[in-house]
């Protein structure tokens, strides 16, 4: 394995201080001259018409600012999120908002306005929408499909007995919108030694982002300063430009820390750009502080599924055929995608022979829809496991060996177009943690102890986890320090440092003289990609790389041009370029950041490849002349799909008189390529790890039918689960073998994180209960409790959102 | 003073939710007042010599209306006291009782309305523009019935059917032996019903307060005697009543 | 709608006397709000769903504060910590099934400022009630959650009246089972409550959880020595270890004359509106030993008359297994 100096290895980043200390700043942390406080009107009805506005008793209340409506802010077409709207589609929807001189005097002014709602149909389970003369989610269909080929509304319905079929576990006649396969999916089947159909629901359920979303804006010498919430920084800017209606030369966003995002804050979200709106009409600056339950409205939701899967297995394990149908959940705004994400992680994961995949997005009045951590791969990763479990038990095999089996490596062909990967060591993940979790001591001891009952499983995680052709911005000022310019955002994972180590890694510099610039287009930073669908680590790991190779290049250039010779005669050590022949003959860093000033050009950033993303150049044209620029725009060989894999395995104690288990061992394995940041990564799997506890056992959406309301609007209704509710101990691991693709052999990890978790503890809980299959997630105390009761469930076979 | 309080419903509209209680006080002082002025006045006026109760009885009501008339005043007392007492703050378990009672009184008022419709006589309580004159004209004599007594049976019949339909409609709303609750009209509906419930329950206090004093005042009291034993004398049917206008077949 | 979520302009008023304490609810009536660890207090201050015109906070009172052993048992102030009752040497030795239930109460940091007085008349924890929607428990004319479609899955097996909430304090369970007397004050006097008589239901009370009036004090708790030292069983089932109010808990005390109940109480919680005596089974379990055949036998007397709701019927197995897991050796 490479030495390296840095990659690899832990470090402070440099806001772990602050948060620890409380001094961060956040979003509402920011206070500036004139500001006044604007909070959300929203909609108290699934879904409706604003058919008046009557505010005229704010005229006359003293500490009130002004009121913004939706007729001042840009329409936007159903079924796309505004920023307020007159036609709302869950409860929760923005419709006004209010500013004043504190927040207390805004909700009192809220009391005081009259809004009329004309009420329309709604439904809050695709099914009730799906079934002949069910409501629609919005009044243009009940279906939106969004493809390449085009967007639109649908409106399907299924006959009664389609649906009753469809809940009673047959396979789903119904009309469907989306498609795709490989292989002989009939063949499959028909070589074939065990093929079973299973029905499943995965309900949907908040971000739960601990930051209730936040922004302050203000206008100065026409360009607009957005104080946001944002897990993303340089990616926002598009989004946010376009939603404030201005070129993205006239936004400036700060974010230098986010309280969490996890999907939910990708990219510029409508609300973002309420204050900026407001901040224009009433000429000052106005920061909207969005409260825990509005959060819990506006602020997104992991995509529910109702599902139906048919797989067959030969008689050695291999998985000869699957057939996967998803009706999605995807909210009022039709933001989704989980369902085909779903399908390509059967594919990858198990690698079947041959597959198809058939998905339905269906809308509800729920609250919207986001990408969240492993969005459809996590879904059926909770769904997959058990039903994993049960064909090793169907043709008498280990658990881990039928896995194994299945498992992905360096040469699978993945997803409908059968891509390669990049590298895929799925069954090196396998063994490291069954040896660490001791598996085949713990599958073969003695289960049955009273009421208690142990369940082993096993969960396997996935998301492509990378991408390509980003920009990286590196600067070296005559003080000698190396200024890492970072624009991937800050929220939370460090990543927006680890991957600027590449950089000192390429410059094999000291920690200590390199400067991390992030958080603020003043900032000058590149353009950089989302932060989310695990790809910081490969993406920016390689923009990194290139920046700082190009700065290498420009370095040896330029010590080449003051003392003589060519740039290959010289190399790089000790913060010094120097002869290769003759070390002591070279320069400093500092010495040769003064000389690139002095020469100019691309030296010192008044010249720039023109292949660099505006953003970039406009960071480069800011800092042009400070210094030694090193900036390029990642273009090194990419092809395939980057997988992201993680397994983990689970020990449970299972009460069967309580229904409740405790969680006894826990192992979790990364497969990203290299490790960058140890800490880092043992930090992803062990959140990764109680995220999916929660999603296995506690947390879901539940909304009354009769009335739309959602009954999670708090931390504690949602479930979370807490110290307490997860072992003390999360033993974490990774398998550390390089990608050929990155420069340092990295790949992302976030999401598989959660995703193995979810999915080694359904097996686990199925395993305790003798191999029964819920087929739902959450699985909670009421079901394993009347499953062992011989009860019926409460809930209606394939019913969502429910309790 | 509010006649109707509001709430917001399950989305925020305002909505009835009822009749407001405070008015429960206003009917009782009102009631109150009508009596004291009326018992004044009455009292200073020359009082007529009493018809004798003695000699030939003459039946007025039959034992089926006295039984329907005590059962359903017993019912109303019993919903009063189950309905009333805990907006007043006497807390009891009053729901199971409050609508048993009210299923004896929709059961006896089933039966009274069968029974008048097939079986009585119903002129003898329908009010005629000409009963109008007797309030003028002392020497005009009512039939049967005053139309004082008319008057109390109609307010009492519009009252009692208002309350009794608006009552069914609430049972529907609570879980009972034989259904469990529907939730099925909409919160709007469903205000109106309680507040048709409360209104007629206020007019029936009033009415009843008012009932209640008349049979108990002196010269009324041979009304209250035949309604538990049934019969008036002839002394005070010629003295209250003109015997053309009361059939012999109904007497 | 408004999201509110920030206080409101609120009077605190902060006695250092009980006295004044009481002429304060006695001037504030129906408006004036106690304060004690202020657990379920602030959220329904913030969400507007409550509007009193007063906060009367009691932590400033010596005499509402502390355990005192009296001559027959102990006496717990009122705004006594729930952390203070589990350290408590005196409630560990003899009355340890309320340390138990006390400890299972919400989380660390909540048991740290949360009162007992709070614990026990905290407000029932339905959500449709929660979210401010007026429904009978709110002064209204419906139940929301005992609908055709209600989703009522944390609500109540039994006694319900139109209102199907659950009471949530765990100490209640265990206060009931150890036959505590109540202690409330107002400017006219006294009175003692027996605990059972304390927690009331719907049927009589629908917008009320005890039967503390508008200007009364609950100053402390009495616990009698009669149960000190005896056999307790406490177990509270919720959906995580932490934070979750009880699905079904129950409290149980028993004497036993060797190896034989001579005589127990039996209160299950989060199953009724009050904290629920399951009768029934302390009778039959009289003269009977511990064992599992006990076990299975009064269990099928726990959930008798139970009327479960849409989402609900699993607290009747539950109950029963708690019963059983009591009468185990």
């Amino acid at each position: 394995m490479t030495d390296y100096k840095h990659i690899g290895k832990d470090f402070v980043p440099p806001d772990i201080l602050g948060k620890v200390t409380g001094k961060a700043k956040y979003a509402e942390d920011f206070r500036v001259d004139g500001m006044v406080f604007a909070r959300l009107y929203t909609s108290p009805i699934a879904h409706g018409k604003v058919t008046h506005i009557d505010t005229s008793a704010l005229d006359t209340m003293e500490g009130v600012i002004g009121v913004l409506t939706a007729d001042d802010v840009p329409a936007v077409e159903a079924p796309n999120a505004a920023i307020l709207t007159n036609s709302p589609a869950y409860i929760g929807d923005p419709i006004l908002a209010v500013a004043a001189v504190d927040e207390l005097t805004a909700e009192e002014a809220m009391t005081r306005i009259k809004v009329t709602i004309e009420a329309l149909p709604f439904a809050v389970d695709p099914l009730d929408s799906l079934i002949e003369g069910g409501p629609d989610a919005r009044e243009e269909g009940n279906i939106f499909v969004r493809s390449r080929e085009g967007s639109g509304f649908r409106t399907v319905k299924w006959s009664q007995q389609q649906v009753d079929e469809f809940r009673a576990g047959k396979e789903p006649t119904g009309e469907f919108t989306d498609e795709w396969s490989y292989g002989d999916v009939e063949g499959g089947f028909a070589n074939a030694e065990v093929i079973f159909e299973a029905p499943f629901v995965t309900t949907g359920y908040a971000h739960m982002s601990m930051e209730a979303r936040t922004a302050m804006a203000y206008w100065q010498n026409g360009t607009c300063y957005v104080y946001g919430s944002a897990q993303s920084q340089s990616f926002w800017m598009p989004g946010l430009a376009r939603l404030l209606g201005v070129e993205m030369s006239k936004v400036v966003l700060i974010s230098e820390n986010t309280g969490g995002g996890f999907g939910s804050k990708i990219g510029a979200y409508p609300i973002a750009a309420l204050p900026g709106y407001f901040s224009k009409k009433l000429g000052r600056p106005v920061q909207l502080r969005i409260t825990r339950e509005q959060e819990y409205y506006i602020g997104s939701a992991r995509v529910g599924f109702q599902g139906w899967i048919k797989m067959g297995f030969a008689r050695n394990g291999r998985m000869t055929a699957a057939d996967v149908f998803i009706i999605e959940d995807i909210g009022p705004n039709a933001t989704g995608g989980d369902g085909s994400s779903a399908g390509g992680a059967v594919s990858l994961v198990y690698d079947p022979a041959a597959m198809r995949f058939r998905g339905l997005p269906v809308l509800t009045n729920t609250t919207p829809r986001g990408a969240q951590r492993g969005p459809g791969q996590n879904q059926i990763a909770a769904v997959m496991a058990p039903l994993m479990d049960r064909a090793a038990r169907e043709l008498h095999m280990d658990p881990l060996e039928i896995r194994k089996i299945n498992a992905v490596n360096s040469d699978t062909t993945v997803y409908a177009e059968q891509l390669p990967v990049t590298s895929a060591y799925m069954t090196e993940a396998l063994e490291k943690g069954a040896d660490m979790f001791d598996w085949d001591t713990k599958y073969n001891q003695p289960r049955r102890n009273g009421n208690k009952v142990i369940g082993v499983g096993i969960g396997q995680g996935y998301h492509s986890a990378g991408t390509k052709g980003f920009d990286g911005l590196i600067r070296i000022t005559p003080d000698g320090k190396i200024h890492l310019h970072s624009g991937i955002g800050n929220l939370g994972t460090y990543s927006y440092a680890s991957t600027t180590r590449a950089a000192a890694e390429v410059l094999k510099c000291e920690w200590e003289d390199c400067v991390i610039h992030h958080g603020n287009t003043e900032a000058n930073l590149p353009w950089s990609s989302y932060q989310a669908g695990s790809v910081s680590t490969f993406t920016h790991t390689r923009a990194n790389y290139v920046a700082a190779m190009d700065a290498v290049d420009k370095m040896k250039a330029i010590t080449a041009e003051t003392l003589g010779g060519v740039a290959d005669d010289y190399d790089i050590d000790g913060e010094r370029v120097f002869n290769i022949s003759s070390p002591a003959q070279g320069m400093t860093y500092a010495a040769v950041a003064a000389r690139a000033i002095q020469l100019g050009g691309a030296y010192s950033g008044a010249s720039y490849p023109d292949d660099i993303h505006e953003i970039t150049q406009r960071a480069v044209q800011n800092i042009a002349g400070t210094g030694l620029i090193g900036v390029a725009k990642d273009k090194l060989a990419q092809e395939g799909v980057i997988p992201g894999l993680a397994a983990a395995f689970v020990e449970i104690e299972l009460d069967l008189e309580t229904g409740k288990y405790d969680i006894l061992d826990y192992v979790g394995i990364a497969e990203c390529g290299t490790v960058m940041h140890p800490q880092g990564l043992a930090g992803q799997m062990k959140g990764g790890a109680v995220w999916g506890m929660g999603m296995a056992g506690l947390e879901r959406h539940v909304y009354d039918p009769q009335n739309g309301l959602p009954a999670n609007v708090g931390y504690h209704q949602c479930g979370i689960p807490t110290y307490l509710d997860v072992p003390a101990v999360i033993r974490t691991s990774a398998v550390d073998l390089p990608d050929p693709q990155n420069p340092f052999g990295a790949r992302g990890i976030g999401e598989p994180a959660m995703g193995c978790s979810v999915a080694a503890l359904t097996s686990a809980i199925s395993d305790a209960l003798g191999g029964h299959t819920f087929g739902r997630t959450p699985v909670s105390r009421d079901m394993i409790v009347n499953h062992i009761a011989g009860k019926p469930q409460s809930f209606k076979p394939q019913q969502t959102n429910n309790f | 003073m509010d006649l109707v309080t509001y709430k917001n419903d399950v989305w925020g509209r305002e909505v009835i939710l009822g009749v407001s209680w405070d008015l429960l006080w206003v009917v009782i002082v009102a009631a109150f007042v009508i009596i004291a002025v009326h018992a004044v006045v009455v009292g200073n006026r020359k009082q007529k010599p009493r018809p004798s109760s003695e000699g030939k009885r003459i039946e007025r009501h039959d034992g089926k209306d006295r039984i329907f008339h005590w059962v359903m005043a017993g019912s109303v007392i019993v919903l009063l006291i189950t309905g009333i007492f805990p907006i007043v703050g006497i807390e009891f378990s009053w729901l199971t009782l409050h609508w048993a009672a009210g299923l004896v009184l929709t059961a006896s008022v089933l039966f009274h309305i069968v029974r008048s419709l097939f079986w009585q006589d119903r002129s003898s309580m329908s009010i005629h523009p000409t009963d109008l004159r007797e309030t003028v004209d002392a020497s005009r004599k009512p039939g049967k019935y005053s139309i004082e007594q008319k008057g109390m049976h109609l307010a009492v019949t519009v009252l009692v059917l208002l309350v009794i339909g608006s009552g069914l409609v609430m049972f529907a709303m609570i879980d009972t032996p034989w259904w469990e609750r529907t939730n099925a009209l909409s919160e709007a509906t469903l205000g109106w019903v309680f507040l048709v419930h409360g209104l007629s329950t206020l007019a029936l206090i009033g009415v009843i307060s008012l009932h209640i004093y008349f049979a108990l005042r002196p010269e009324k009291l041979f009304y209250t005697r035949s309604m538990i034993k049934g019969w008036i004398s002839e002394d005070e049917l010629k003295a209250h009543h003109d015997p053309e206008k009361w059939p012999e077949d109904s007497a | 709608m408004p999201s509110y979520d920030v206080m409101p302009d609120v009077p605190l008023f902060q006695p250092a006397e009980i006295g004044d304490a009481l002429n304060l609810v006695e001037q504030f009536g129906k408006g004036g709000w106690v304060l004690g660890g202020g657990q379920d207090t602030y959220g329904w201050l913030k969400d507007r769903a409550k509007q009193p015109t007063a906060l009367i906070d009691l932590n400033g009172i010596e005499a509402l504060h502390g355990i005192r052993q009296t001559d027959d048992g102990l006496e717990i102030g009122a705004t006594t910590t729930l952390r203070e009752i589990i350290a408590n040497p005196l409630i560990k030795r003899d009355y340890e099934l309320l340390a138990s239930a006390a400890s299972r109460v919400a989380s660390p940091q909540i048991r740290n400022v949360g009162t007992l007085g709070g614990n026990v008349g905290q407000d029932a924890r339905c959500w449709y009630y929660r979210r401010g929607l007026a429904c009978y428990r709110a002064g209204g004319n419906l139940c929301y959650a005992d609908s055709p479609q209600g989703m009522n899955r944390e609500h109540a097996l039994f006694d319900a009246s139109r209102c199907v909430a659950v009471s949530p304090s765990d100490t209640a369970t265990a206060l009931v089972a150890l036959q505590a007397t109540m202690i409330a004050r107002s400017v006219n006097g006294r009175r003692e409550i027996a605990a059972e008589d304390f927690f009331v239901g719907p049927a009589t009370h629908i917008t009320n959880m005890t039967s503390l009036e508008p200007d009364e004090i609950l100053t402390a708790v009495r616990i009698p020595s009669h149960w000190a030292g005896s056999r307790f069983y406490f177990e509270k089932v919720a959906d995580r270890d932490v934070w979750d109010f009880a699905l079904v808990s129950i409290a149980v005390v028993m004497t036993m004359d060797g190896d034989t109940i001579t005589n127990s109480r039996f209160v299950c919680g989060g199953v009724a509106c009050t904290p629920y005596r399951l009768h029934d089974v302390e009778n039959a379990a009289r003269g009977r030993t511990l064992s599992d055949e006990s076990g299975d036998a009064l269990a099928a007397l726990a959930s008798q008359g139970a009327k479960p709701l849409n989402y609900n019927h699993f607290k009747i197995p539950l109950m029963e297994n708690l019963v059983r897991r009591a009468m185990r050796g």
